[in-house]
């Protein structure tokens, strides 16, 4: 529709073609009609101008012009395909790094909650900096007392786990972990169903009938989104409980489950252990802002009533533990154990971007330099620094739109990879999606580094006799661009050796994590989870099942022992819980200090044997050990050293706290065993009681030695568990090895990501320091040429240019270095969490940086050495 | 481009000429030197549109949907580009036509007060 310029000058010529038809039909002659046309119409280009204006503003015209510019940039890159490519690729890198990790950390950080008016939704919680405990949960008495007295949170809402057989939905039988919770659970949370209803008022106490909510995801990815499952009646451990409806989707906090039931269906949670003591501790607590409260004053009001209930209960209070409480909104409870590792992360995506850009700007200040003919044959044909400048911005948009384009399809993978390892610190992780932010940051940062690189060069100055005469002498280095590429490729080296360093430090870490001896034997025992279908419903039953199965299992071909517990190492969260204060005979706490708080382990005959676990003084348990028989213990080093001051541990007595409401029953100690910590990854001196199984607790766990491979045993043994009782779930068989693997897997991704971020900055500067130093050597041909002439040796002239390699590396590592060591102190102000790293990594990362830039210099070093003196005199 | 001091011809009023160019064409399709010719002769000669103005204005009108542009063949058989108005510019001429006798109406008032019309 618009006319073009064409269009408007054939127009003009019509009309004044016109006007002199009419003039010479009057009787002008030819000659003058044609002057007094022109001159009646003025001037054809202002007119002409703006017409054209009419259509077009100033900007589409600049747009045009630079489209214009892109294609001929376009064309021109495609001659120069190879550095065409490495910048795009370095480019691509950068930005779909920056926009994976950014989409990662704004559904972590950023995006709302779906819960209804998340900003009045708060997540309480009792800390215990005193054992180190972020997180101690409460109790139901605790609970009853905040609510009976703040008056500032409108209503709680209680959540708990419980492991259930599932059996229903015409399935086999399954281990599902259920949340537990009050009526006004889901009214805190501000909550909808999809289907059906939720748990409500109504649902609350013990004569209720047992419901329960499908969680969305249980709901669509076992049960295919079935419509009529609400309704259904399913059984639930020990007893049946009804469908009434599916919950939308919704972060799983504080655990992933697969079904919310109402408290009526576990028997433990009916138990008088739950309603009654106040130290069993396993309810998350959540709340609701009521109208006009801040949470500045809930915070106040809550601390204080807990402050007073401390106060009224010093024996559920240790004083050492140091119990407080604490509350946020639920979306920072979220966020927070996220924020420091995608600070990180962001922070590495962005020094990789900062490298791709300074590699990038490297590749185009060379290629400017070896076109600086071009650009002032222009000048002085009277091209304008802005038109030049466009040329450079035309030819940098092409090639970092086009990296962007790469960058934003590798971000796709990208954010998948990012998001299933950020779901190990925040399950929102697991909502990142590439979408119209993610784009718009893509195009963002192409944008910046298009300007930025479109800067870099110099222009020639315009009408200058030098431009012409530098036109003539094609590449001819100045100081001025030879000190911007040797500070872009320091500043490479700069942020390369800080990655390095980084991803050094987690790498150490991981190692000694992972060669450390835990004192287990790993590699032949296979652990199986074979839980009681709820938690105290078991009794004789489980009992006689377990010694069934001892006894069937250790029957089966390869087959070397069989033991049971309540714990398998690392794996189990129970680990944490299984922790209680012990007296001990002769034994008296310092002034004002508590007993000591042991972990205890239920355990079967033969499982220090079977473990691997060297018993180290007395005996193990035996079948004799019954309930009908003595009391008796095995403790472990710790304890014989801390306790017994290294004297004889054995046929001394210990007892649990009556504090915790257990009979002050003497245990006689029979045996030591060596020190094993199955609760943490680093082992740490731990403090542990064992008690035997058919004394004291309820085994949950399998522990069955091989002769060969453990997994050929699992179908096996789970057809035997299956005999004995055809409900009984059987789950997570692992050899402890993998158990222990799978538990690292944290930090092993930490260690890999950072050592990816590490590696393409690597290779990258590696990159960037070849292309300075082929570049410098390239532009000084002559002077090598005149060097060998008079006499110089080609070594003198390799070691000349390997020599300028490792003084670039050597000021990037000293650069990065200090830059490193403000950043920790800087972090370390901000955060308070700042490690320095060990000798090792730095060392490591220095040399392999030093190692990477002589390498790269080698290849310049022998062309300078080969130069041809002749062709090298000749060139000018 | 430049004008004498006693140039006879008269200064454009502000925003007039749009007007002008829809009522040349209200009979009919003409090119832009035959719309430029028309506005000159029908003002008897006192007024005359610079051409600087006036195809910049045409093709104002034609972006605003008042005018269409075709290109056709002159009574002298040579290419011309005609100018029509179209209906949304025949609804504006008029407008523009009471806007302006409105104008002319009130400024006469000012300038020339009928004293009967005072008391």
């Amino acid at each position: 529709m618009r006319p073009d310029d064409a269009e408007l000058d054939e127009e003009i010529r019509s009309n004044l073609a016109l006007n002199i038809q009419e003039r010479i039909e009057r009787g002008e002659d030819p000659q003058s009609a044609r002057r007094a046309a022109l001159d009646e119409f003025g001037s054809l280009q202002s007119t002409r101008d703006a017409m054209h204006r009419v259509w077009y503003s100033r900007w589409s015209d600049a747009m045009l012009l630079l489209l214009q510019e892109m294609r001929i940039g376009l064309r021109s890159l495609l001659r120069t395909r190879g550095l065409a490519i490495t910048v795009i690729v370095t480019l691509a890198l950068g930005i779909g790094a920056n926009a994976a990790i950014f989409s990662v950390v704004r559904s972590v950080l950023l995006r709302p909650l779906v819960n209804r008016d998340a900003d009045r939704l708060l997540y309480i919680r009792q800390t215990a900096p005193g054992i180190g405990t972020e997180n101690l949960t409460f109790s139901m008495p605790e609970i009853a007392d905040l609510e009976a007295r703040v008056k500032s949170i409108s209503a709680f809402g209680d959540f708990s786990t419980v492991d259930f057989t599932l059996i229903g939905f015409g399935e086999e039988p399954r281990v599902v972990t259920a949340g537990v919770v009050n009526g006004s659970f889901f009214e805190v949370m501000g909550l909808r169903p999809v289907l059906g209803r939720l748990i409500n008022a109504g649902d609350d106490g013990p004569t209720a009938p047992p419901v329960a909510v499908l969680t969305h995801r249980f709901w669509a990815t076992v049960l295919h989104s079935d419509p009529a499952v609400v309704g259904k009646i399913i059984r639930l451990g020990p007893g049946n409980a009804t469908v009434v409806g599916v919950l939308e989707p919704s972060v799983p906090y504080p655990a992933e489950t697969q079904i919310i039931a109402n408290v009526v269906t576990s028997p433990h949670h009916l138990g008088a252990t739950m309603q009654k003591e106040r130290w069993h501790r396993m309810t998350d607590l959540f709340g609701r802002l009521a109208p006009g409260a801040t949470l500045e004053g809930a915070r106040a009001e809550l601390k204080a009533v807990h402050a007073s209930m401390v106060q009224a209960h010093p024996e559920s209070y240790s004083a050492a533990a140091r119990i407080g409480l604490d509350v946020k909104t639920l979306r920072d409870q979220l966020a927070s154990p996220a924020r420091t590792i995608l600070l990180l992360l962001l922070a590495a995506a962005a020094v990789v971007f900062v490298i791709a850009c300074s590699n990038v700007a490297n590749l185009v200040l060379a290629r400017s330099v070896r076109r600086e003919s071009e650009l002032a044959v222009r000048a002085a044909l009277g091209a304008s620094r802005g038109a030049l400048r466009r040329t450079l911005l035309a030819e940098s948009l092409v090639l970092c739109v086009a990296g962007a384009a790469l960058g934003l399809l590798l971000a796709k993978p990208l954010v998948a990879v990012a998001a299933r390892y950020a779901a190990r610190f925040s399950v929102r992780a697991l909502e990142a999606t590439v979408d119209a932010g993610v784009l718009w940051l893509g195009a963002g940062l192409a944008l910046l580094a298009a300007v930025l690189l479109a800067y870099v060069p110099r222009l020639p100055s315009s009408g200058r006799s030098s431009a012409l005469s530098r036109a003539a002498g094609g590449v001819r280095i100045t100081p001025g661009t030879s000190r911007r590429l040797k500070i872009f490729a320091t500043t490479q080296i700069a942020c390369s050796f800080l990655l390095l360093v980084g991803a050094g430090m987690l790498v150490a870490t991981l190692n000694a994590m992972s060669t450390a001896n835990t004192g287990y034997d790993m590699r032949h025992v296979l652990a199986v989870d074979v839980p009681p279908p709820a938690p105290g419903a078991g009794g004789k039953a489980t009992e006689n099942f377990f010694q069934e199965a001892t006894r069937r299992i250790g029957a089966l071909p390869g087959v070397e022992g069989v033991a049971s517990g309540m714990v398998v190492p690392w794996r189990d969260p129970l680990s944490s819980v299984l922790k209680l204060q012990f007296g001990f005979e002769a034994y008296q706490p310092a002034n004002r200090e508590e007993n000591p708080t042991c972990m205890f382990r239920p355990v079967s005959p033969q499982f220090f044997a079977l473990l691997g676990v060297p018993i180290v003084a007395g005996r193990d348990f035996t079948d004799h050990d019954r309930p009908d028989a003595e009391p008796v213990a095995i403790v472990s080093q710790s304890v014989a050293q801390r306790v017994f001051r290294n004297a004889e541990a054995v046929n001394r007595h210990l007892w649990l706290d009556p504090r915790a409401g257990f009979e002050p029953q003497r245990r006689r100690i029979v045996g030591v065993v060596a020190d094993v910590d199955d609760e943490n990854v680093v082992q740490v001196p731990t403090m542990t009681v064992y008690l035997p199984w058919r004394q004291f607790g309820e085994p949950s766990r399998l522990f069955v030695r091989a002769a060969t491979d453990p997994y050929a045993l699992v179908p096996a043994v789970t057809r035997t568990l299956h005999d004995i009782s055809a409900d009984q779930a059987v789950e997570r068989a692992a050899t402890l090895e993998d158990v222990r693997t799978q538990v690292l897997t944290p930090q092993r991704l930490n260690a890999f990501v950072f050592s990816a971020f590490g590696g393409i900055a690597l290779l990258i500067a590696v990159v960037g320091v070849a292309g300075v130093l082929a570049f410098s050597v390239g532009a000084r041909t002559r002077e090598f040429g005149i060097r060998l002439a008079v006499g110089c040796e080609p070594r003198q002239l390799r070691a000349g240019v390997l020599g300028e390699g490792a003084v670039i590396a050597a000021a990037g590592i000293l650069v990065g270095g200090l830059g490193g060591a403000a950043l920790t102190w800087v972090a370390s102000r901000l955060f308070g969490v700042a490690q320095m790293p060990g000798p090792l990594p730095v060392a490591g990362a220095a040399a392999l940086l030093v190692t990477a830039a002589i390498l790269a210099s080698l290849l310049p070093a022998v062309r300078a050495s080969r130069v041809d003196v002749i062709q090298a005199l000749r060139s000018e | 481009m430049t004008r004498t001091p006693d140039d006879p011809r008269l200064e454009l009023l502000q925003g007039t000429l749009d007007m002008l160019i829809l009522r040349t064409l209200q009979w009919g399709p003409r090119h832009g030197h035959g719309i430029g010719q028309a506005i000159r002769r029908q003002s008897e000669e006192l007024l005359k549109v610079e051409t600087g103005s006036l195809y910049p204005a045409l093709h104002r009108l034609v972006k605003r949907g008042w005018l269409k542009s075709e290109w056709g063949l002159s009574e002298a058989n040579q290419r011309a580009k005609f100018y029509r108005l179209t209906p949304a510019g025949r609804a504006q001429l008029i407008r523009e036509q009471d806007r302006w006798s409105q104008l002319v109406r009130a400024i006469g008032r000012i300038m020339n007060p009928a004293p009967a019309s005072e008391e």
